[in-house]
């Protein structure tokens, strides 16, 4: 049995108004009943949708500056814990990777060092360590650095932000989610539904190429036992699905449930030759060096590879079990855009 | 033990078996084949070494026991540099002695994919039984020397599956660090000739005369320049992946020869350590198999002239470390590849040219597998790391892995391998196999080949065990056979 902690006085959660955020707000508001909740929004916008969902405390601010994390954290102590899940994966251009992935983190975890926070969780990912090299390789919990482009180095010089803070004292645990899926998606991922749905989804090579993946809410029981787990301090942990799926699996899952959803799904029918992946992936690295970022570029030329972890660590140390699969998660997923009156 | 080998005194020779080299393949051949009362000429091309009379692992050994001092190359991009022995025992004298027992697996692979008859997983076992009693397979009595407990404690740190590999060593209890070597000219070269067959060395055999599918005699070169010749009725071919296709071939023998060399290609780091732990003369014995079999990690030699090679590579930056060896040892990574070779026998050349190629994916795994083991070193607490290849960064801390990789590619890195195998693959898929079943050239009476060039793929593991195993149980079978026959 994983030994875990009680509930802190304050929770601070960055990033609020993301994906993961939302998901994170959305648990931990009932669950949290006898402490606060202290949420960073971008915008005063961000700011009145997040208090609508009931009795939190909203700073507004950019992470990018350092002031804003000391503010956020004005007043707690070793009774707050953060979970910084700010973080830009799409950006206009290369510069916002390091403002918000590199600098953002820094801010937060030297701020979290100053006001001695009882713990701060990093949610990282897999591009630090970039992709395996054939895809039967699975990473293991600890692997070299191999950054992905520039996502990839502004979270691996994130993750060295927090490595470094907590070297002089900092308690501060780091999980690395895969590519993620599930409720409270933004907008752009419904194209990944309209692909599948006729057939478009670019398959590139075999399709054998596998990818982790984690179903949100799995991923916030990942967050919320890496915060709760005294013994996860200094570490870094994978949270993913039980297992990686292959590229065709995941096309053919998705397709199987939009199809038990009611969708009508035209079977798979583009598919790409290998040399198209590593075109795209050219195209990216060209891209990126001019400092600016395309969106299809960049998630073309990563299909090509296999990017699988092993959770075992997280469920030896953390207790961590996930417990939803892609096809359950990629249901839910579907109702909930659905339910938002979202065009799949 | 010199006694046993006779220096050649007449060029004319005779016998009912002649075996073609004196390695894994060729002493296992040799003393199976003379237990059971064969006539059997073993001719060795290199010398006999008395063990303890060179340093392990130093130049001398090179110079005597190696081919061609140690450096061969395989042509390619990469050029991948190997070695083999060229010594009475073949490469057991000179290599690390880390004895693997063949996979189940990859048994079942083989015998699937090649179609070899009979691969029984039981007698293979029951083989390798017999050979781990012979050869005295043991662990170190003790701990592990400082090097080899690097391997241990790295992996260990970052929860990597890692054990001991058993060596075919005998140990003195009072000096765990004073192993005997239980190489061929320990055990199945001396059984060999108790029991009747004649050791030759310094001759070697330049090609076989075949007529209608039959060798009747081969054609000799000793030593001293003069010419021979040998006249056998059944001829076993064992001089190693590299040396047994080109034979064959210079024999004008057809078939799938030569075409599919096997190698476990290998890219290497040395590392800094604070206290001293360098062990010149040993290697160590722990492996790393958590990424296995496509990829794993072990030591290598360290003598200072090993250390300053795989420093070389980046010898502007890194070469002033030579002054601290002691605390420097050197580190392997490991592949199974999906990439091919050739041999080649050229007329006018006494060498083959060998060439083979990388795929993408090897390419991957050797960047992917270096830094791995850069991150155990760390792990292990090295101060410092240093990548055997061109223009490679200093490793100090984990950040710095980024930058190796980055830096890191293939062709920039001394590529190199000692496991050499499936020239000869054995089967009976002639699309893809040179010999049948048990080791018999396709298409001809009396031609068999004994060694690792039967391997169909390189097994994953050091390969000795595996090729001791499978040639006694060639040897068996044609003994049997040949009894039955009367």
């Amino acid at each position: 049995m994983v030994e875990r902690i009680a509930d802190p006085a304050v929770t601070i959660i960055t990033g609020a108004s993301g994906w993961l955020g939302r998901a994170l707000v959305h648990r931990l508001l009932p669950e949290r009943s006898d402490g606060r909740l202290r949420l960073l929004a971008r915008t005063t916008a961000e700011a009145h949708e997040l208090a609508a969902l009931g009795d939190v405390d909203v700073v507004i601010g950019d992470i990018a500056k350092p002031d804003t994390a000391q503010r956020l954290l004005h007043g707690t102590g070793p009774a707050a814990d953060v979970i910084h899940a700010a973080g830009i994966i799409h950006p206009g251009t290369t510069r916002q990777f390091f403002e918000i992935n590199t600098n953002g983190t820094r801010n937060i975890a030297e701020a979290a060092l100053d006001h001695g926070v009882r713990r701060l969780v990093h949610v990282s990912s897999n591009s630090p360590f970039g992709t395996n090299p054939q895809p039967s390789d699975t990473f293991r919990a600890n692997e070299p650095y191999n950054p992905y482009l520039g996502y990839g180095r502004s979270k691996m010089h994130g993750e060295i932000a927090v490595f470094d803070a907590i070297g002089r004292g900092l308690d501060a645990t780091i999980v690395r989610p895969p590519w993620f899926y599930g409720p409270f998606q933004p907008p752009r991922q419904t194209t990944f539904f309209r692909l599948v749905r006729s057939g478009k989804f670019p398959v590139v090579g075999d399709g054998e190429q596998r990818r982790s993946m984690v179903y949100v809410d799995n991923l916030v029981d990942g967050i919320i036992a890496a915060e709760m787990t005294p013994a996860a301090r200094g570490n870094g942990y994978w949270i993913a699905d039980e297992r990686a799926y292959t590229v065709n699996e995941i096309v053919a899952t998705v397709g199987r449930a939009l199809t038990d959803e009611g969708f009508t799904v035209k079977p798979p029918s583009t598919r790409l030759p290998a040399i198209a992946g590593r075109v795209a992936e050219f195209g990216d690295r060209i891209v990126q060096s001019l400092g600016r970022y395309q969106q299809q570029l960049h998630v073309l030329g990563e299909m090509n590879h296999t990017i699988a972890c092993d959770i075992a660590a997280s469920r030896a140390d953390l207790g961590y079990e996930p417990r939803v699969a892609l096809y359950e998660g990629m249901r839910t997923s579907i109702r909930w855009c659905v339910a938002q009156g979202l065009t799949l | 033990m010199n006694a046993t080998a006779t220096t050649p005194g007449t060029v004319a020779m005779d016998a009912e078996v002649l075996i073609v080299g004196s390695g894994a393949g060729g002493a296992t051949t040799a003393a199976v084949l003379a237990g059971a009362g064969f006539d059997v000429l073993i001719v060795e091309e290199g010398e006999w070494v008395e063990q303890g009379s060179v340093v392990p692992f130093s130049l001398e050994q090179m110079d005597r026991q190696y081919r061609a001092g140690g450096v061969t190359v395989a042509l390619g991009l990469p050029s991948i540099a190997y070695t083999e022995g060229r010594c009475a025992g073949g490469g057991t004298e000179i290599n690390s002695g880390l004895y693997r027992r063949p996979p189940d697996d990859v048994l079942q692979r083989w015998a699937a994919n090649f179609r070899i008859a009979d691969l029984d997983h039981d007698e293979v076992h029951s083989i390798a039984n017999e050979v781990e009693q012979a050869l005295s397979v043991s662990t170190v009595p003790g701990p592990p020397s400082a090097p080899s407990d690097v391997l241990r404690r790295g992996a260990d740190g970052l929860g990597w599956q890692n054990s001991e590999i058993p060596r075919w060593m005998k140990y003195d209890h009072h000096d765990p660090a004073k192993g005997q070597r239980q190489s061929m000219t320990r055990t199945y070269l001396p059984q060999a000739v108790a029991a009747g067959a004649r050791l030759v060395t310094g001759c070697r055999i330049d090609a076989l005369e075949m007529g209608n599918g039959t060798a009747r005699r081969a054609t000799t070169t000793l030593a001293d320049g003069r010419r021979g010749i040998i006249t056998f009725r059944h001829v076993f071919v064992c001089g190693g992946a590299i040396q047994s296709p080109a034979l064959l071939q210079r024999s004008r023998i057809p078939g799938h020869i030569g075409r599919s060399l096997a190698v476990h290609p290998t890219v290497k780091l040395a590392a800094r350590f604070t206290d001293e732990l360098n062990v010149p003369d040993d290697v160590p014995v722990h492996q790393v198999r958590e990424f296995a079999p496509d990829l794993s990690f072990g030591g290598s030699a360290s003598q200072p002239g090993l250390v300053a090679l795989a420093l070389s590579d980046q010898w502007a930056t890194f070469g002033r470390s030579i002054v601290d060896w002691r605390r420097i040892s050197v580190y392997y990574a490991a592949i199974t590849s999906e990439g091919r070779g050739r041999v080649r026998a050229v007329r006018g050349l006494r060498d083959p040219i060998v060439t083979y190629g990388l795929t993408g994916r090897d390419r991957a795994l050797l960047g992917s597998g270096l830094a791995r083991l850069a991150l155990l070193m760390l792990e292990a607490g090295a101060d410092e790391v240093y990548p055997s290849f061109r223009g490679a960064p200093l490793v100090r801390k984990r950040a710095d892995l980024a930058a190796m990789r980055s830096a890191f590619s293939v062709a920039r890195a001394s590529v190199m391998t000692v496991h050499l195998c499936s020239t000869v693959p054995m089967g009976e898929d002639t699309t893809k196999c040179g010999a049948d079943s048990f080791g018999r050239v396709h298409g001809t009476a009396n031609v068999w080949v004994n060694d690792a060039s039967l391997l169909p793929t390189a097994p994953g593991v050091n390969p000795q065990g595996t090729v001791m195993a499978l040639s006694i149980r060639n040897a068996r079978r044609f003994a049997s056979t040949e009894h039955s026959r009367g």
